[in-house]
């Protein structure tokens, strides 16, 4: 046989006419191709029931994943946890301070205080009496949120000396008007600086003692505290 | 070719339909034959490239000290080579030529000017050389699975847009008027990745879009180069040769349609359970591990598909090499797409994922699934365009049960070590958070994966024990000459009843 049969028969068309193709040839290079099975076909057999209700059940629980884990298709939420009403409360409530926070505050504001207290809060001897050390300032919260509420007028006893002057009012009436966290900030440093002993003051205390006070309009004497200084 | 059914049906009129059927698939076959074999053989040898890469690093994995005083040879780099010669090297010249072929004979139409193939192919393997070489010289891009420096990727994207066209104008061209599932997974992967590999090209590296848009930009490249490249490679040729072997029709055309759909629909949003737990919007993380689960559809269809057409033949198994390497793929793909499935659960992906586990997952699906998948294809592919038999049915064996058992030791021993890895990872010390464990220390971790990274080195060389077994074979019936009489079959034994006699 020629060598140009053991080509396949598309190689050279027409090649095939030639006349040395003879049964034997053409059957040995059809062998492999004779012998393997017909090319692939469908069957049609309808889909099992069990499949539609599966994969029915699939999308069912794959859109409620879904919808439970959106996290309102927020793009800056990226934790399932993530809970929209507890973040929109959270949002809105005033932020927290830190105790380190309300006394670097309080510190600020005390810049008001120390042109009369002086920044280190020793007072003038004689004028203006001490913070520092002050039975006043470590004594009882009830009386120091009065005393800057409406102020302090006449003789007073601090560290024993007696100091006779004025001291003004922050609250209500007053000129400066602090509201119930600018005086809750200062009085929490001042008990807490120079080596004072005293506990910080909340807001709400100061709110308390403010709704408690509210028909007052005149500043406190020293034999009015008194009494609740010992309670 | 109609002049070679022509001649056929002048020979025997008896069987003339038949016979001329034959023949038309023997001009077609003989019109892929030079870029098949191109494409196989740099498979092939891109397969031994890969492996040996493979070896390496996995050596340094549990003996640091091997090889370490090569600059070129250092982990990042080699295991890095691995994964681009296994991939672009061996898995893609392979499915390229499976692909074409199948295209070819199910849409009766021969190929039209196979050197533009040839031309292909030549680009591709020169790209996939030079981005190797770029990985070894240290120019890798460092974007996973994208590691081939920019100066070789257009070689890759010229080459793919050949084939790609070719593909398709041989379906466009073809005779059949039925489309069969094959053509309908091979033609959508054709479009699917040059999408996704222009977009991820695009947006990863010559204009890189910008935070963590980048991860999910390359995550979403990297898994569907799994699920809508390699995936539908796969399952194409599972759908041809398992019916084409066993000579009966697929079960069931309408679950065909089911699979192919619901897998386009889902897979495309899956890639981003790799993020879980990152600075990735929620709502786009659910819509992953949605995805994820719900692409159990599609596996479970094809699943079911697959196995009522095999049923009642497995004892078919005993015979046939591509058959066996098509259904343990297939096995293999059920498994894996499942096991997949699963790794999307969050609290699952906290203990597995960045663990030994990933690894032994996509080994599970690259290697047992898609590999294997494609030894059965050019087991049955080669002897029809070289018009020869594998010269050695030993090696075959030799071939499936070391690659089989090879991946099976390796899947288990990295799911192992990754799952004792991932729980100690997250073991928290007393009272933090609630936990109550004592935490490992992380060397202790890392020391608790060696016995098993060791064993999957082992795996791995029982595998290389396969590839060359397999790439021998191959070289072997290149060489052979073609035998005068008509040949049987190279099977694992003989069956008494085939068609042909020796």
């Amino acid at each position: 046989m020629s060598t140009s049969n053991d080509n396949s028969p598309s190689d050279k068309k027409g090649h095939i006419e030639h006349a040395g193709a003879t049964d034997e040839s053409i059957q040995r290079v059809h062998a492999i191709l004779l012998r393997e099975q017909d090319e692939p076909k469908e069957g049609f057999t309808p889909m099992p029931l069990f499949l539609l209700g599966f994969i029915s059940a699939m999308i069912f629980l794959g859109s409620v994943y879904f919808v439970q884990n959106r996290g309102d298709f927020d793009p800056l939420v990226y934790d399932t946890r993530y809970d929209a009403e507890a973040a929109k409360a959270a949002a809105s409530a005033p932020k927290a301070l830190t105790p380190e926070q309300i006394i670097a505050k309080g510190k600020v504001l005390y810049n008001t205080c120390a042109s009369c207290h002086t920044p280190s809060g020793m007072g003038v001897p004689g004028a203006f009496p001490p913070l520092a050390g002050s039975e006043w300032v470590n004594g009882s919260e009830e009386v120091l949120v009065r005393i800057l509420l409406h102020g302090l007028a006449g003789p007073v006893t601090v560290k024993g000396s007696i100091y006779n002057g004025n001291m003004p009012a922050f609250g209500p009436g007053g000129g400066y008007s602090w509201n119930d966290e600018k005086i809750s900030q200062v009085l929490s440093y001042v008990r807490q600086e120079w080596g004072n002993t005293g506990t910080a003051i909340t807001a709400e205390r100061v709110a308390e003692i403010r709704k408690l006070e509210a028909s007052r309009s005149k500043p406190w004497s020293e034999a009015e505290l008194l009494p609740l200084e010992k309670r | 070719m109609a002049s070679a059914s022509q001649l056929a049906s002048s020979l025997s009129p008896s069987a003339s339909p038949q016979l001329a059927k034959r023949a038309e698939l023997s001009a077609i076959d003989a019109s892929t034959k030079l870029p098949a074999l191109f494409f196989f053989g740099s498979a092939v040898l891109w397969l031994i490239v890969g492996t040996l890469f493979a070896l390496i690093a996995s050596f340094k994995m549990h003996t640091p000290t091997f090889l370490g005083d090569y600059e070129w040879l250092t982990f990042g780099r080699v295991r890095t080579a691995h994964l681009n010669a296994v991939i672009y090297g061996w898995s893609v010249n392979a499915s390229f030529g499976v692909a074409f072929w199948l295209m070819a004979r199910l849409s009766r139409a021969e190929l039209r000017h196979s050197g533009m193939l040839l031309i292909a192919s030549a680009f591709w393997n020169v790209g996939v050389t030079l981005g190797i070489y770029g990985i070894l010289t240290g120019d890798s891009t460092s974007i996973e699975w994208l590691e081939f420096p920019s100066y070789a990727t257009p070689l890759l994207f010229f080459a793919y847009a050949l084939v790609g066209a070719w593909t398709v104008i041989t379906f466009r061209f073809g005779r059949s008027k039925h489309i069969y599932v094959s053509q309908w997974y091979i033609l959508a992967a054709l479009f699917w990745f040059p999408w996704l590999y222009s977009v991820a090209q695009i947006m990863l590296i010559f204009s890189p879009a910008r935070g963590t848009v980048q991860s999910l930009v390359n995550w979403w490249f990297a898994h569907n180069v799994l699920g809508l490249w390699f995936t539908p490679i796969g399952l194409g040729a599972v759908y041809y040769f398992l019916p084409k072997v066993l000579g009966k029709p697929i079960h069931s055309y309408y679950l065909s349609v089911l699979g192919f759909w619901s897998l386009a629909i889902f897979y495309n949003w899956a890639g981003v359970h790799h993020l879980i737990g990152g600075p990735v919007p929620i709502w786009v993380q659910t819509a992953g591990i949605t995805a994820s689960f719900m692409m159990v559809i599609p596996v479970i269809v094809t699943a079911i598909n697959h196995h009522l057409t095999m049923i009642g033949n497995f004892s078919k198994l005993k015979y046939s090499p591509t058959l066996r390497f098509i259904v343990f793929g297939a096995v293999a793909y059920t498994f894996t797409s499942l096991q997949g499935s699963s790794m999307s659960i969050r609290s699952w992906s906290e203990v597995t994922h960045f663990t030994q586990y990933t690894i032994g997952h996509s080994h599970a699906g690259m290697y047992a699934f898609f590999s294997m998948v494609m030894f059965g294809s050019i087991y049955y592919i080669l002897p029809r365009i070289l018009l020869k038999e594998w010269p050695s049915a030993k090696l075959i064996s030799l071939h499936f049960w070391s690659t089989a058992l090879g991946v099976i030791f390796m899947v288990l021993a990295l799911s192992i070590a990754g799952v004792k890895q991932g729980i100690d990872l997250n073991t928290l010390p007393v009272g933090a958070d609630g936990h109550t464990g004592s935490p490992v220390p992380f060397l202790e971790i890392v020391k608790n994966t060696i016995p098993w990274l060791k064993l999957r080195s082992y795996a791995g060389i029982l595998m290389t024990i396969g590839h060359v077994a397999f790439a021998i074979n191959f070289v072997w019936m290149l060489l052979k000459a073609r035998p005068a009489g008509v040949t049987a079959p190279t099977l694992f034994r003989d069956v008494p009843e085939l068609e042909v006699s020796r």
